[in-house]
């Protein structure tokens, strides 16, 4: 078993953009501008985010003019919603192979250096063993 | 996995901490939950003290009227004028802020669940107008108005949100349509009474469970 936070998701910036999304309900979306409000983001940052996220299919964002006024609202698309779930899963899973003081739990996973992916310590072993 | 570009200083190098990145999820998630939350703990809490104030305050003006003539007397209706217009003040306020940027269906039927819920109010006690025109009794003028418009209100207020799928707040119209009907059963001056000690149950019950809901982890049970 190899349990991998997607890499996408596991960014604060992009983490917080969609946890905040997913707090709405399905089909809504939220203004561009309440989203920087909300997050404390430059518009700049937002917009790089979003577009990464955008790209990806996990949010879809549309653009409406309102005389001169031009309004983005973002929001999650059922990709996205299923990313974060399985990304969720994924956090429980690691996070249930770690001990109170962040040691690998007696149930045999590890997480590898840096790399946020939890693996079978048998796996791991297997591993080292072979030349 | 594919590595995409932006990525690398959280997958690579443990920038990014798995416990770090729950905490972060639970923190976004509850602040995103409270944002847009229509009716908050406090608002409920406040509403609970509302109702046993106003409906207290009614009970005390008409528990010694022997016989029953259903006067309310002016400093308990001052009163319930000046709690119920701030209920009202601010409920407005916190479902303007928390619809503010959000669009959608689900906007869309929360607009149309607070329009129906106005129309209930005004129908419900618009009735009281007939009621003192027509020259009902006074056991009837003073059950009516305590518990009636509640009743009107909350079987309202239940049928919409449940049409809607909104489970908790189809729940806590419920409750309140449920204790509106048994306080018709403490005869015209504890009826008051009832419905205000009724009305704080439910709201007191509402608050803790909203701040659960808008607490609850994400990653952890």
């Amino acid at each position: 078993m190899t349990t991998e936070l997607d890499p996408l998701i596991h960014m604060p910036t992009r983490l917080k953009i969609v946890a905040t999304l997913a707090a709405l309900p399905d089909g809504d979306a939220l203004s561009f501008t309440r989203l920087q409000d909300m997050l404390g983001l430059t518009p700049g940052n937002l917009i790089i985010q979003l577009r990464k996220l955008d790209e990806a299919g996990y949010i879809s964002t549309t653009k409406t003019r309102n005389g001169s006024a031009q309004k983005t609202t973002a929001a999650l698309t059922a990709k996205g919603r299923a990313a974060l779930s399985a990304y969720t899963q994924a956090l429980r899973d690691l996070l249930g192979g770690l001990d109170g003081d962040g040691r690998p739990a007696e149930a045999g996973y590890e997480i590898s250096a840096g790399d946020a992916k939890l693996k079978p310590r048998a796996e791991i072993a297997t591993r080292q063993e072979s030349p | 996995m594919d590595h995409i570009p932006g990525t690398a200083g959280t997958t690579q190098g443990g920038g990014f901490d798995p416990r770090q990145a729950a905490a972060l999820l639970d923190q976004a998630t509850q602040q995103a939950r409270r944002a847009f939350t229509p009716l908050t703990p406090l608002l409920f809490t406040f509403r609970a003290v509302v109702a046993l104030v106003v409906f207290g305050g009614f009970w005390l003006s008409v528990r010694g009227q022997h016989p029953y003539t259903g006067h309310i007397s002016g400093w308990a209706i001052a009163v319930a004028v000046v709690l119920v217009a701030i209920n009202i003040g601010w409920t407005a306020w916190v479902i303007g802020r928390a619809g503010t940027g959000v669009s959608g269906p689900a906007q869309r039927k929360w607009q149309a669940w607070t329009g129906i819920m106005v129309a209930a109010w005004i129908i419900g006690y618009a009735i009281t107008a007939p009621l003192y025109h027509a020259g009902v009794s006074h056991p009837v003028w003073g059950l009516y108005p305590a518990s009636a418009p509640l009743l009107i209100i909350g079987l309202a207020g239940a049928a919409v949100a449940a049409a809607f799928r909104y489970w908790p707040l189809a729940g806590t119209c419920l409750a309140i349509a449920a204790a509106a009907a048994a306080a018709g059963f403490g005869g015209p001056a504890g009826s008051w009474l009832s419905t205000g000690i009724g009305l704080c149950a439910v709201y007191l019950g509402a608050a803790p469970f909203t701040a659960w809901r808008q607490r609850r982890s994400m990653v952890r049970p």
